[in-house]
């Protein structure tokens, strides 16, 4: 069979002694910053993409790829032992989770959590191999305009899901747009946009900008607020009681499958998971009250759910080359560094990359139960760092790491100047999210536009008579009214509000 | 006033004004018709689409209110800022060490509490780890102090 075939690939390629190093690499950076407050998966993963360009391609991704699910189980520690989210998945763990701490159970929370976690990126990423295939297959079939228009889909999706204001975040994603157009036209040679830097007539690095938006602005921020940290607190027993586990197997069910499906869709991913997650846990159970003093149900399903989705998260952009999110934006990024152009080509042209990175997903969760539970004094001991040591060396990494994309101080001037327009995104409450995924997507969605008008003799009809495309635009438009209705929107307002 | 520094309303001219420069920048670009798209159609095409939007985001914000912007505080961005071109300017020209001893000065500077010697010790510990892992563990062609190594 060739799904087996494809597995046992995927298998040699994981279990060579290289990435294997660099999963675990991935795992134990991702679980470092997942405990740290202040610093997320995100600004982590846009410092060490110029790192990643000194890796081989399979390498870089399973490390990348580990950083992110691995800060979904560090962010996880802290939520239950101090009540200081390390990640914004795991903001709803702290409800539950602390409280079970303060009852003296806070070694059953993490295990539970830690398992919970495991079980669910299984099965996150059996759906991924479930699923590549017949995504790829039918991506493939896709013509300019198709493309054009799944872009188009994907991008309205995210800001859909995106907190705040729907016309700030859709302005943010053109604003991407306008910046990826920054260099040489590739059809023309004519330099747009460079302002005659010869730097920026390759077009403009993804890296420092990433860095300086998520980075460096996340530092500022922190800065002005002045994180507090609270006392560690005793773990106790790992091993939770037969009660608990009996009370928590459904729940990781239910938020396995709810984050799962969650994950998948543009915009979705582990935040929006582990919100939906808690909030069905709450609804079910037959004695809500317990919610919000240590039931154990409103830590196994949102943790399962942050780690479900986060595999499948990994679906759209590797199949689709589409990213639904932030991190996944980033990881086009480092295959645009690698020079693999992501999108359905990637399966059959690097299989082994495709398979081997899918497969060290499943290695690493399996690492991460390892590296929280027995290690876990370790980690509590990480959390007494105070922020003045760690911001000036994310800051200086970040510096050493633009730099070394091309050799050039260039860049880290560039950091300095996103980090300014970063802040500004900040202060004015516009999400950088959308802006990245417009970024990333933005040569490429004008490549598709400019072919497909071309092939068309310049009819714009073309992307209405193409039944995918027109597919795809449908429902981009019912995804845009549907969220102007005044119901929807108030409801999408109140979620969000909960959130903050 | 208070109606004009909301943050929706300052987004609306942050859009517009990236429209303009956008429009301005690249109003040399060779449009070309649909067929033959020149190099300036789709920046103009997605300037004027930012400058709508920014006016949308403007008029909403002027209608129905939006939450005011809070002060920003300009010690931190301003330091951290001037932290990164120094290490720009000095990297090259004096080396990491150098570079890293100002940066992290004066990003240390930025936070609310210094102590001299805690700063002191974590330069230490950074010039030492920097050097360990980019100059010998990566191999890349960078000096640690210009002119000596």
């Amino acid at each position: 069979m060739d799904l087996l075939d494809n597995l046992f690939l995927g298998l040699s390629v994981a279990f060579t002694f290289q990435n294997l190093t660099y999963a675990l690499l991935g795992c134990m950076v991702g679980t470092l910053i997942g405990v740290l407050p202040g610093i997320g998966p995100v600004a982590t993963i846009a410092m060490l993409l110029p790192i990643t360009f000194h890796l081989p391609p399979t390498a870089s991704l399973i490390m990348l790829a580990g950083i992110y699910y691995g800060a979904q189980y560090g962010g996880s520690t802290t939520s239950i032992l101090v009540n200081l989210p390390g990640e914004a998945s795991s903001v709803v763990t702290c409800l539950d989770g602390y409280q079970m701490a303060r009852n003296g159970r806070a070694g059953a929370a993490l295990s539970i959590s830690a398992v919970g976690s495991f079980f669910a990126g299984t099965i996150g990423t059996i759906i991924i191999v479930i699923f590549a295939e017949p995504l790829t297959r039918m991506a493939q079939k896709f013509g300019p305009a198709d493309y054009c228009s799944l872009m188009a889909l994907g991008l309205v999706a995210a800001v859909v899901l995106a907190s705040g204001s729907i016309t700030k975040a859709i302005s943010m994603v053109f604003l991407g747009l306008l910046f990826g157009l920054i260099g040489t036209d590739v059809n023309t040679g004519a330099q747009r946009f460079t302002f005659d830097i010869p730097e920026l007539s390759d077009g403009i690095d993804f890296a420092p900008i990433a860095m300086g938006l998520f980075g460096i602005a996340e530092i500022v921020v922190n800065l002005e607020r002045h994180l507090e940290r609270g006392g560690a607190i005793k773990v106790g027993s790992l091993w939770p009681t037969r009660e608990e586990i009996r009370r928590s197997i459904p729940a990781v069910l239910r938020g396995t499958l709810l984050g799962s499906l969650l994950g998948v869709l543009p915009g979705g991913g582990p935040t929006l998971g582990a919100f939906s997650a808690y909030t069905l846990e709450k609804k079910l159970s037959k004695n809500p009250g317990q919610f919000g003093k240590g039931a154990v149900e409103g830590v196994a399903a949102p943790e399962a759910a942050n780690n479900a989705a986060a595999q499948t998260s990994f679906i759209p952009m590797l199949t689709l080359g589409i990213p639904s999110n932030a991190v996944m934006a980033l990881m086009v990024g480092a295959m645009i560094i690698q020079g693999i152009q992501p999108g359905p080509e990637v399966m059959t042209k690097k299989p082994d990359l495709f398979w081997g990175m899918i497969v060290s997903m499943w290695i690493g969760n399996a690492m991460l139960v390892i590296i929280n539970l027995p290690m876990i004094g370790m980690w509590v001991k990480l959390l007494t760092v105070p922020y003045r040591y760690l911001a000036p060396a994310i800051l200086l990494f970040c510096c050493i790491g633009a730099y070394s994309l091309q050799n050039s101080t260039f860049h880290v001037m560039q950091v300095a100047v996103f980090g300014v327009l970063g802040y500004v995104f900040v202060k004015l409450g516009c999400e950088g999210a959308p802006f990245l995924l417009g970024l990333v997507l933005g040569p490429q969605m004008e490549e598709y536009f400019r072919r497909a008008m071309l092939l068309s003799r310049g009819d714009a009809m073309v992307f209405i008579e193409r039944p995918i495309s027109l597919g795809l635009l449908i429902t981009t438009a019912a995804l845009l009214i549907l969220m102007a209705l005044p119901s929807i929107k108030k409801a999408r307002e109140e979620a969000f509000q909960e959130e903050g | 006033m208070n109606r004009l520094l909301t943050k929706d309303f300052l987004s609306g001219l942050m859009f517009i004004a990236f429209g303009l420069g956008a429009l301005y920048v690249g109003h040399h670009l060779a449009v070309g018709t649909p067929v033959r798209m020149g190099p300036g159609y789709v920046p103009r095409m997605l300037s004027l689409i930012l400058l709508a939007l920014g006016a949308v985001v403007c008029i909403v914000a002027l209608v129905s209110g939006s939450e005011p912007v809070e002060r920003p505080k300009w010690k931190p961005i301003t330091l951290v800022t001037i932290g990164i071109v120094c290490f720009a300017l000095l990297f090259e020209r004096a080396g990491l060490i150098p570079a890293l001893i100002v940066l992290v000065m004066i990003a240390s500077l930025a936070g609310e509490e210094f102590k001299l010697t805690e700063v002191i010790g974590n330069i230490v510990v950074l010039s030492i780890l920097c050097t360990l892992v980019f100059k010998v563990g990566l191999g890349m062609n960078i000096s640690v102090i210009q002119g000596i190594w």
